[in-house]
């Protein structure tokens, strides 16, 4: 039971000023996946065998390190900002949803530090 | 915890919903089904079915529900008014879709029976009566009038072009019957802080009027991830919106503003 005027409940704490750039990220990094996933699709899918040495082969040759590791900063990056907003939707309380979010940012960060190590190992390895 | 089951003042008795069959020598029979609960009675709600006669009864929803209020069952709460789309008062949901009852005509919803609920997500006072006291709280949020810092002419009002009259001519047209923001699942979820597509589309009214001298503080008002950025443009509101307006592009159209005032 609150005897709040119903507009201050509405105004609530005011505005955020913040939400354009996470909007926009979420655009520009869905722009940039379009093209980076067509090519790692026909990529894998015209390799002439899936065994580990035909795979860690491509992952190194060329340009591949270098798009494959974008692919997974901008994949995770948009999964990142696409997650929050499920959270920010759907969980409510201040400790469920303060815990989402970090747990949600983390896992991010240890997928793209991991993947992008993973690449590196492979290139560079491939390389020497 | 979440909670994956209803409150039970959510929850529809199905067995205690009453029936009301049409007098003897009917002819053209229709069957509507309505949501009824009484808050203070207790009770959980319930769905009760009337007959009607649609030979004598008018061809909208409304005149329906007013015939059974008038010759049937007394105890049935609704609003209304102006019963010609104008007022805004008898929104509820029609056969699943929110929409005024005045300007919906019964033969437009096939052949079946017609169910008639409140507007989704809103505490209900009395049946088709729903609280509205948010929703008026958030358009007053976004303060729906003209703010200027050059003073009025002092010889004629402030005028507008026709182009500039254009922009605001469709806007100016909602009713503020909730039946947009009540279709929105965004708005069911965070009602609190999302401020939904009848607010945001006065907001954009007032915004792109040429008159007006706040647009700034405006966008600056809704610029937050919660008033404005919970619409991920599911467009129930333009599906459910009977005035045909079309508050989705309004907000398609301020998030646009607000990337071009940082680029």
């Amino acid at each position: 039971m609150s005897l709040r005027a119903p507009l201050a409940r509405a105004l609530h704490h005011g505005s955020a000023h913040d939400g354009v750039g996470h909007w926009l990220i979420q655009r520009v990094t869905a722009v940039a996946l379009a093209p980076l996933a067509i090519w790692l699709l026909i990529a894998l899918l015209s390799l002439p065998s899936s065994d580990y040495p035909t795979v860690t082969g491509w992952i190194g040759a060329g340009l591949h390190p270098v798009l494959l590791a974008l692919t997974l900063l901008i994949a995770s990056w948009h999964s990142w900002l696409g997650i929050q907003e499920v959270i920010e939707d759907y969980v409510h309380g201040f400790v469920s949803k303060s815990s989402a979010l970090l747990a949600s940012l983390f896992v991010h960060v240890l997928f793209a530090a991991g993947g992008v190590y993973a690449v590196l190992r492979i290139a560079l390895a491939g390389g020497a | 915890m979440a909670e994956f089951r209803l409150p039970p003042n959510s929850r529809i008795d199905q067995a205690a919903g009453k029936t009301f069959s049409a007098p003897a020598g009917a002819r053209n029979l229709r069957r509507f089904r309505i949501y009824r609960f009484d808050p203070a009675a207790g009770s959980r709600p319930r769905i009760d079915s009337y007959q009607l006669d649609m030979a004598s009864c008018g061809p909208m929803v409304l005149d329906a529900l007013l015939k059974i209020k008038n010759e049937i069952d007394p105890t049935l709460s609704l609003r209304r008014s102006c019963r010609e789309g104008i007022c805004g008062s008898c929104a509820m949901n029609i056969n699943g879709l929110n929409t005024l009852a005045c300007t919906k005509a019964c033969n437009e919803l096939g052949r079946g029976d017609i169910s008639i609920y409140p507007l989704p997500h809103l505490p209900v006072v009395k049946d088709l009566v729903t609280d509205l006291t948010n929703f008026y709280a958030q358009y007053a949020a976004v303060k729906p009038w003209l703010q200027t810092a050059t003073p009025t002419p002092p010889d004629r009002e402030r005028l507008q072009s026709k182009e500039e009259q254009q922009r605001i001519d469709r806007p100016s047209a909602c009713i503020l019957c909730a039946c947009c923001s009540t279709a929105c699942p965004s708005y069911w979820w965070n009602s609190e802080r999302y401020l939904g597509p009848a607010a945001l589309l006065a907001a954009y009214r007032w915004i792109v009027d040429s008159r007006d001298e706040a647009t700034g503080e405006r966008l600056d008002a809704l610029e937050d991830p919660f008033r404005l950025y919970r619409c991920h443009t599911i467009m129930n509101c333009t599906e459910a919106c009977p005035k045909d307006l079309n508050p989705a592009k309004a907000i398609g159209a301020i998030k646009k503003m607000l990337v071009e005032r940082q680029h």
